[in-house]
């Protein structure tokens, strides 16, 4: 290898010295190398700088402030006072509105994330059957996610679940008579989460290609030992898309823990009624932007990322228990 | 090749550790990147305060170059509004007036977050009730010097109605332009098709719980004589204004809890002698006027603005033609008239960089004759005295609105009281009272504990 050669400085696998070259020589090649590598570093630090400058300024920046403005009380305009641990008393001991929003948040979470993927799954399997128009199928389910999330698909919920909305002339028209949907506080949460499992399209993509791996042997096998089609979901199919439905399940969790524009929307920003869809982040909100609360709503939003941290990580620990991989040994 | 990949690997490693500059260096890079971002972050995050001149805070000086306005409205108000500053702008050539509308609902947060970034525009309308949000942040100029200069002329407007505009140290900083008053929406027709008599001249409470009785069994099916508003708390100030006990005193509630105990008691009553809708239906009701329950004809009566008087009929013309809607003054009491005034009005912040061409977009707003007709007490009758005769001697102008500024002045002419409405007001005390009043109407609450719950969450809310 000559120590000139122009691909050495490239840091290739073939490019270092060999044993037997002279010290010199070697000393010379490593101080080009050096000299080209800080070159290839500021190039490339000068490329980051952009995306890097963008992460600090607009999401790890404001993160840090934000932490520092969860110990202080502060309304948008005077400076920050320090206060503490007086937002975290206040959320856990003194605020039962606070209390109200996570009771409602964990019941949207525990109600509305099982239903979405037994229903995404549920319909990945009949879409799975080899029916015509497949792709059409798998395109018009897939539409109500792209719509789901936006506010006037929201603000549509609100009209179809009202007092004389399509849902209660489709009741009435078989004699059921009932009241608003919305306007009731026994009833409002769960509209939510009928928009939420509207939207099942994604997960039931991600389903359907999964149920597609896997292979028709193990079926075959399965029948052949006398399985029937219970069994075969339970002893085939699930075992075998568990990795799917983990990962539906933690993005289900996630995006569950932070659902805003549904309630938004369906109560008018009011969380109402009877704060029965006060969701954590419509209340975060009302403190940080109606009540001008700014350091306890940053204080709510930090526990908010403590509490999705934990249920992420215990997801995770319980996965080795449920989840397969098909690497086992 | 195993073994090759093993020593190249450890060489690799072994040379970004020693080659030079780069280990040592790394956190001086990444703390003078760090630096920068911070940099950034607090240039970004909010604007100089401007350093004014005594000339500029009495709205003295070259009335030139751009402002922003803010305001909210529907569309038909964003057209009005924008036919004025046009006019404003050809007045002043080289001034321009750069215009921000927003729905009433989310104007406030965004101007919240204005006030943080020191970012609010030049001439922000504001409504008395949201007013001391601001001025207890101290986020807007007195108008007190420039109305002083002369920069704005508020002798056609009435004192009592400009001091609605004042904060808790007595300092104006809001130039009232539009007074708005709730009154009592009532669908004239179902009226008359019930056999039912509109509540007389200075009726009371007990006046209208016999007006709704009355009304009871004459309607058509699924027509109530009155919304539930128990927890409205434009009503509730009614009430207590007709008693002539303080809404607020010392930045805390003024009232006792036993007057808010019968206050909502008085309303479960009516709901039990079923003159009243369903909870699930208020809560459920659209908040514009125009998509409310009067206005769709479902029920009779309500209490509302007396500025939407016109887009109320406009709306129950469109769903039942021929019906005809009415407005009266609130129930009075003991002390009297039971209706206030909430001004809405324009203020200054103290972000502003060019005070004299905000003070003079003010003056003009507030007495240029074009501006009266062109706007046309579309938000509130018009605060300026010879603006509203003007108007109301217009031989073209509707009927209805018509009657929205002749009920104005007959409640202007009752002197009615001016609240001083705390910091929090809209935040705390409006939603802690309908939520409150929420729990009774779906069971989650007794009276006197939804009253305790109330007082509690109300005063700390507002001690805050």
């Amino acid at each position: 290898m000559k120590e000139n050669d122009p691909g050495g400085a490239r840091g290739g696998v073939g490019t270092l010295p060999g044993p037997g070259a002279p010290a010199q020589a070697a000393a010379g090649g490593a101080r080009r190398r050096g000299g080209r590598a800080a070159r290839d570093n500021r190039a490339a630090y000068a490329f980051l700088t952009p995306w890097l400058a963008g992460v600090l300024v607009f999401t790890i920046g404001p993160m840090l402030f934000s932490l520092y403005l969860a110990f202080t009380r502060y309304d948008l305009v005077s400076a920050p006072h320090w206060i503490g641990f007086d937002n975290f008393r206040h959320m856990f001991e003194t605020d039962p509105r606070y209390l109200k929003s996570v009771r409602v948040t964990l019941t949207y979470v525990v109600v509305s994330v099982p239903l979405l993927l037994a229903f995404s799954l549920g319909l990945a399997m009949v879409l799975n059957r080899g029916l015509r128009f497949l792709t059409g199928y798998r395109a018009l389910f897939y539409l109500p996610s792209l719509i789901g999330g936006s506010v006037a698909v929201a603000a549509l919920w609100r009209q179809v679940f009202g007092e004389e909305g399509i849902v209660n002339k489709a009741l009435g028209a078989i004699g059921i008579d009932h009241g608003s949907w919305v306007g009731n506080p026994g009833s409002a949460l769960y509209t939510i989460v009928i928009l939420q499992v509207w939207a099942f399209g994604s997960s039931m993509i991600i389903f359907l290609a999964g149920l597609r791996q896997i292979p028709r042997e193990l079926y075959d096998a399965a029948a052949v030992d006398g399985a029937g089609a219970v069994r075969r979901f339970r002893s085939v199919t699930l075992p075998m898309l568990s990795p799917l439905v983990f990962f539906n399940l933690l993005l289900g969790v996630v995006n569950a823990f932070q659902a805003f524009t549904g309630a938004y929307v369906v109560s008018n920003g009011t969380g109402g009624p009877s704060d029965s869809t006060l969701f954590y982040t419509l209340y975060l909100y009302e403190q940080g932007f109606a009540q001008l609360n700014m350091g306890y709503a940053a204080a709510m939003a930090w526990v908010l990322v403590l509490g999705l941290a934990i249920f992420t990580g215990l997801l995770f620990l319980s996965s080795r228990y449920w989840v397969h991989y098909g690497d086992e040994r | 090749m195993i073994h090759l990949r093993h020593a190249t690997r450890r060489q690799v490693r072994s040379r970004a550790r020693t080659a030079p500059g780069r280990g040592p260096r790394r956190p001086s890079r990444v703390a003078a990147l760090a630096a920068v971002a911070l940099a950034l972050l607090a240039a970004g995050c909010g604007q100089r305060m401007p350093h004014h001149t005594e000339a500029e805070l009495q709205g003295r000086g070259d009335i030139q170059g751009s402002i922003r306005f803010s305001w909210w409205g529907s569309a038909s108000r964003n057209d009005k509004t924008n036919e004025v500053a046009d006019i404003f702008e050809q007045d002043h050539p080289g001034v321009r007036v750069k215009r921000e509308a927003a729905d009433f609902s989310t104007y406030f947060n965004r101007l919240n977050v204005q006030a943080a970034g020191r970012n609010m525009p030049c001439v922000t309308q504001l409504q008395a009730r949201q007013l001391n949000d601001f001025t207890d942040r101290n986020a807007l100029l007195p108008l007190d010097p420039m109305i002083e200069s002369g920069a704005i002329d508020v002798s056609d407007i009435p004192e009592d109605v400009l001091d609605t505009g004042r904060g808790p140290d007595g300092k104006l900083y809001m130039l009232p332009t539009g007074i708005a008053y709730d009154a009592l929406t009532v669908n004239a027709s179902l009226v008359e098709e019930a056999g039912a008599q509109l509540p007389p001249e200075n009726y009371d409470w007990e006046d209208y719980g016999h007006f709704l009785e009355s009304l009871r069994d004459g309607l058509p099916e699924g027509v109530s004589p009155a919304n539930y508003q128990g927890g409205l708390p434009n009503f509730f100030i009614a009430y207590l204004s007709g008693l002539g006990e303080d809404l607020f005193r010392d930045g805390r509630l003024g009232f006792s809890r036993e007057l808010l105990t019968d206050y909502w008691e008085m309303w479960v009553h009516l709901r039990d002698e079923g003159v009243t809708n369903s909870p699930d239906e208020v809560s459920e009701e659209p908040p514009s006027p125009e998509a409310g329950y009067v206005a769709q004809g479902d029920v009779v009566s309500d209490s509302g603005p007396g500025n939407a008087l016109t887009p109320v009929q406009s709306a129950l013309e469109g769903a039942h033609p021929g019906q005809r809607v009415t407005t009266l003054p609130l129930p009075s009491g003991p002390a009297g008239t039971g209706n206030i005034l909430v001004s809405s009005g324009m203020a200054i912040p103290r972000n502003c960089g060019n005070v004299p061409t905000a003070a003079a977009f003010i003056d003009f707003w507030a007495n240029d004759e074009r501006s009266g007709d062109t706007y046309a007490s579309d938000n509130g009758a018009v605060s300026n005295t010879r603006l509203l005769e003007r108007q109301l001697n217009d031989p073209d102008l509707p009927e209805t609105k018509k009657h929205e500024l002749t009920l104005y002045e007959e409640l202007v002419a009752r002197h009615p009281e001016n609240v001083l409405y705390p910091p929090g007001y809209t935040a705390v005390f409006e939603s802690a009272f309908t939520r409150a009043f929420e729990d009774i109407s779906f069971g989650h609450a007794s009276v006197p504990e939804a009253v305790d719950s109330f007082f509690a969450e109300a005063n700390a809310g507002l001690a805050n």
